[in-house]
């Protein structure tokens, strides 16, 4: 039995939580930690940064569960901040992992990201040669990240770290050369959640609600009640988790095959990759380009966000639910009703909210075809199929055949749009993080198949409305469909869009267990 | 040499079957015929322009003249061939991940076939077998077969829209175009290169 959420529940696979890194099956901000701090290190003597490792491995959180009530008698047990790690191909390298365990590892991570900016579609002013100062150099070994309720706990850990670092001038440092607010160069790259009213939202700087549907896998250690939605769906639209070896190496997968993984078992099993990226939001033309298309647009500027997205910008709720101004009105008003009920201590009200606000997140587009709510080409429709490849019923094994193996497990926060004003030249976007067991299965097809173009989806060359690498053309695109009876209103073209989101860095990394950073720091990797 | 031309690649894999083995298979194709429900899935799966399964008897391969030295074959062939959108990976992860019983029925009586899950032993399998292309000539190479017939679609459309539209007054062009756009909007994605197949950058 385990306990999150106070809920507790029998889980049908439990994995070690305690040699899982935590990032892994917790997005942090879920749990009250608002605040991030991501730095990244070079190594230089192998022999110093394996000490230095086996120092800094007694402060990695792990997977273990954690009550949310803040007034449990578990309090104790959740930390003030977490920290986690992760290593590209050359600081494995660097660490001194031997050749046979190092030829294990697949083609996409010992290439990194920068080399493969060609399917990433980081191109032009997305390409590696514009990317902060850090990514300018091959010398970035290892991430860290430090989680925290506030930026107090932050900087606390981080001069922690920098303490650790500095008992160890020989063997790491910290890298600088990272961009941050009103044209500094810092050695660390903050991110936070979105504060209104002084209170975390689930914002970006667009000004979208984000993170919403992130996949659940077997063994996760969350609340069945978020499966729904966020697993796999099954032909009776009931939803079951994924496989773990879509997210963790050294678990049976989707295709009932352990992914293929680095020897020994023990460097792989329960580690995993993570993608990480520094997406700039230029907001000034997002918002320049909605003003300009509103005026056209038959329909509020919300609504024209949320056919770009495929879901309302304030409040996240999808465009299955309410498709037009008017059925999102109603929907606002049930939801008030619903939260005055709550309020006033009405408990089937709670049931009530509850029932909604799953309908945030377990939906299909089987009743959509034509895109005529959510357009075909929308970002949520795009990232997560859920069952809409399928367009002749019963044709595939399962609904979601084609997206199961094709999730990702998103990590990220905002940064920026805190120490300047938000403008396309200020430093504000999204620090993205995916995790899963192929980074190229996963991460990069998506990227390159379902965000830059659109043959699965018969929409030839269009790209992803938000994050697609658009430049301007008039073929750079997105049709919001119309509904497809007589007399209805035509589609509406969104058409010479600009590129809103750029690739200003990153890099992939092997995220290991627990097990696996004791082994590397004390030099036991062996794969015979 | 190479599979891959524009947004296609072509696939070829010659697998062995024991001739007896052979004429089950012949059965197989002839109730997926029959029934064709059986190949929903595979026709549901847009990346593909076609797929061919032809069984080669192991006494019907040519023999063009007295000079050229008699084979004695021990099986008989499965010859499968298609063409596709997309590399060669998301080809045979899109087969294993939707139509994995569809795969077994084609290929279950083929000596060393593994089943299409788990998927490694298939990767193999067909990596194995496969022949790889010499030559390959692609008409459209920024076309995909959905942006094919999605531009036949919208050409029909199209031309029909422009010998009927003619004398219409302004209110009546407007409603009719906008009819059109309504009726074709499926069709109107953009067509360029397409994204990087080819792995020889890597």
């Amino acid at each position: 039995m385990s306990y999150i959420d106070g809920i507790s529940m029998k889980e049908s696979k439990s994995l070690d939580l305690y040699d899982i890194q935590g990032n892994v099956c917790k997005g942090y901000g879920r749990y009250g930690f608002p605040k991030a701090r991501y730095c990244f290190l070079s190594f230089q003597h192998t022999h110093s940064a394996r000490e230095f490792l086996a120092l800094l491995i007694e402060k990695i959180t792990t997977a273990e569960t954690w009550p949310v009530s803040e007034s449990s008698d578990h309090h104790r047990i959740k930390p003030n901040s977490t920290l986690n790690l992760g290593f590209t191909y050359s600081g494995l390298k660097k660490l001194g992992l031997p050749e046979r365990s190092l030829k294990g590892f697949p083609v996409d991570f010992t290439m990194g990201m920068k080399a493969r900016s060609e399917i990433l579609g980081d191109t032009g002013i997305s390409a590696p040669e514009h990317w902060d100062d850090i990514w300018q150099q091959d010398n970035v070994h290892a991430w860290v990240a430090i989680n925290a309720r506030d930026q107090d706990a932050i900087e606390f850990e981080f001069n922690a770290l920098g303490d650790l670092v500095t008992q160890h001038p020989d063997g790491v440092r910290i890298m600088s050369g990272i961009k941050g607010p009103n044209n500094t160069i810092l050695p660390y790259q903050d991110a936070s959640a979105v504060f209104e009213n002084g209170l975390p939202t689930a914002k970006e700087h667009f000004g979208f609600t984000d993170g919403i549907g992130n996949p659940y896998f077997e063994g996760c250690g969350n609340s069945m009640s978020r499966l729904p939605g966020r697993g796999k769906l099954m032909r009776d639209g009931s939803w079951q988790p994924l496989a773990t070896g879509e997210f963790v190496l050294g678990h049976v997968d989707e295709a009932q095959e352990y992914p293929p993984a680095p020897e020994p078992k023990l460097l792989s099993r329960n580690g995993t990759y993570m993608v990480y990226r520094k997406l700039h939001e230029n907001v000034d033309t997002f918002n320049g380009y909605i003003d300009n298309l509103a005026k056209d647009f038959d329909g509020s500027r919300d609504l024209l966000m949320a056919k770009m997205s495929g879901r309302w910008p304030d409040n996240g709720a999808p465009l299955t639910l309410a498709a037009t101004d008017e059925e999102k009105e109603t929907l606002d008003a049930k939801m008030a009703s619903i939260e005055l009920r709550v309020s006033e201590g009405d408990k089937s009200a709670l049931i009530e909210r509850k029932e909604l606000r799953r309908q945030w997140v377990d939906f299909t587009f089987n009743d959509d075809k034509s895109g005529s709510r959510c357009p075909v080409g929308a970002h949520i429709r795009r990232t997560n199929t859920r069952g809409s490849l399928e367009t002749e019923h019963k044709a595939f094994h399962r609904p979601g055949a084609l997206v199961d193996r094709r999730r990702l497990m998103r990590r990220g926060l905002p940064y920026g749009g805190i120490d300047e004003a938000k403008s396309d030249s200020a430093e504000q976007g999204i620090i993205f993080m995916s995790i899963g067991a192929s980074i190229e299965r996963q991460f990069e097809f998506v990227q390159q198949q379902w965000v830059n173009y659109s043959n699965d989806f018969k929409l030839g060359n269009d790209k992803d409305p938000l994050i697609g690498s658009h430049d301007g053309k008039l073929t750079d695109k997105h049709i919001i469909q119309g509904c497809p009876i007589k007399g209805a209103k035509p589609p509406f073209f969104c058409t010479q869009m600009p590129r809103f989101v750029e690739t200003r860095g990153g890099d992939y990394f092997f995220i290991p267990s627990i097990s696996a950073l004791r082994m590397i720091a004390e030099g036991l990797i062996d794969p015979s | 040499m190479s599979n891959i031309a524009g947004k296609a690649y072509a696939m070829n894999v010659i697998t062995p079957i024991p001739w007896w083995k052979a004429i089950w298979q012949h059965a197989a194709f002839k109730f997926v015929v029959r029934f064709p429900s059986n190949l929903k899935g595979l026709i549901n799966l847009s990346l593909i322009h076609y797929a061919r399964w032809t069984i080669i008897g192991r006494n019907s391969f040519p023999h063009l003249a007295p000079s050229q030295p008699k084979e004695d074959l021990h099986y008989s062939y499965m010859m499968f061939e298609s063409n596709f959108n997309g590399s060669w990976d998301q080809y045979i992860d899109s087969f294993s991940f939707a139509i994995p019983e569809g795969l077994d029925l084609f290929w279950r009586f083929n000596i060393g076939y593994p089943k299409s899950i788990p998927l490694h032993g298939f990767y193999n399998y067909i990596r194995f077998n496969q022949i790889e292309t010499d030559h390959f000539y692609n008409a459209y190479p920024c076309a995909s077969s959905n942006d094919v017939k999605s531009a036949t679609h919208l050409y029909d459309n199209l031309k029909d829209f422009t010998e009927t539209s003619l004398e219409l007054s302004d209110e009546d062009f407007e409603q009719a175009y906008n009819a059109l756009l309504l009726d074709n909007q499926q069709y109107l994605g953009c067509m360029e290169a397409g994204p990087s197949l080819s792995l020889k950058e890597y």
